[in-house]
């Protein structure tokens, strides 16, 4: 077990409130994340809260043989499966359009598959600099609020949480080409909102 | 040798080292003649950072919620 994970452990066990807040507060988004990609927005809350109390209920069997990460997303989306078998939804792959469209074959030559139109230079070379302008956050949330549940799920945890894509697979338990697509989509319109942001600087 | 077209599509596969020992050489030799998907692909990445970098939504009720899970735990604890 990782060094860290085997000091918070210890004050979980012991009933430490600070820690479950530490828990919480490293945790409760990527939570959030496995749920809405398994019951869609509406269910979340029940689904994150119905997962806490089955880590409080299951801590002191943890034994270390994943991290505490791993361990907690799991039994979210145990969480998730469980109180929605019934109604569980399909593996939707759909493709919503997103505010500003993505990197699609018009931007390439049919002949050649060359750049029609050439990646445009962004302004700036790093994610602060980039987030220093307030309406790019602003903008950005828009898109992710464009994609489909499960595309927003899939690029938050890799994004975001860092998961690897085998880890997204067996937590969503969808395939590692289905997680390949649902990435790739979701990075090309992101990318296309960034894009459009830096060459018109509007939303 | 690649078209642009197919880099991009192969670049979450790049980026996410899930193409096969070929195929990243091929992305890799269209990346050394091609200052267009250079940029795209340093881009991608830029963009990857940005979303990392993003600040979160501050969480609501964490402070009672810890106070439950607490005092939950130490009702289950003999």
């Amino acid at each position: 077990m990782a060094a860290d994970d085997t000091q918070l452990l210890a004050r979980l066990l012991a009933g430490e409130q600070q820690a479950f807040k530490e828990l919480v507060t490293t945790y409760q988004s990527a939570m959030r994340a496995v749920a809405y990609a398994i019951v869609g927005q509406r269910h979340v809350e029940e689904v994150v809260q119905d997962a806490w109390l089955s880590v409080v209920r299951h801590i002191a069997s943890f034994e270390g043989r994943s991290s505490l990460k791993t361990w907690l997303l799991t039994i979210t989306a145990n969480s998730a499966k469980s109180r929605y078998k019934q109604n569980r939804r399909e593996v939707l792959m759909d493709d919503l359009p997103s505010p500003h469209g993505t990197i699609d074959d018009d931007r390439f030559s049919p002949g050649d598959g060359h750049w029609l139109v050439a990646p445009f230079a962004w302004h700036q070379d790093t994610p602060e600099a980039l987030l220093t302008e307030g309406e790019l956050r602003d903008c950005l949330e828009h898109t992710l609020l464009s994609l489909s549940e499960l595309q927003s799920s899939v690029l938050l945890l890799r994004e975001r949480q860092g998961l690897e894509l085998e880890e997204i697979c067996n937590l969503l338990e969808i395939s590692l080409s289905n997680v390949r697509v649902l990435l790739h989509r979701a990075r090309l319109k992101v990318f296309a909102t960034v894009e459009h942001f830096e060459e018109t600087g509007e939303c | 040798m690649l078209t642009c077209k197919e880099q991009v599509a192969r670049s979450s596969d790049y980026l996410d080292d899930q193409l096969s020992f070929g195929e990243k050489w091929m992305v890799r030799h269209h990346l050394m003649f091609c200052p267009n998907c250079r940029r795209f692909i340093r881009q991608m990445r830029l963009m990857q950072g940005t979303l990392k970098a993003m600040p979160e939504k501050p969480e609501d009720g964490v402070d009672a919620l810890a106070e439950r899970l607490a005092a939950q735990r130490r009702d289950d604890s003999p």
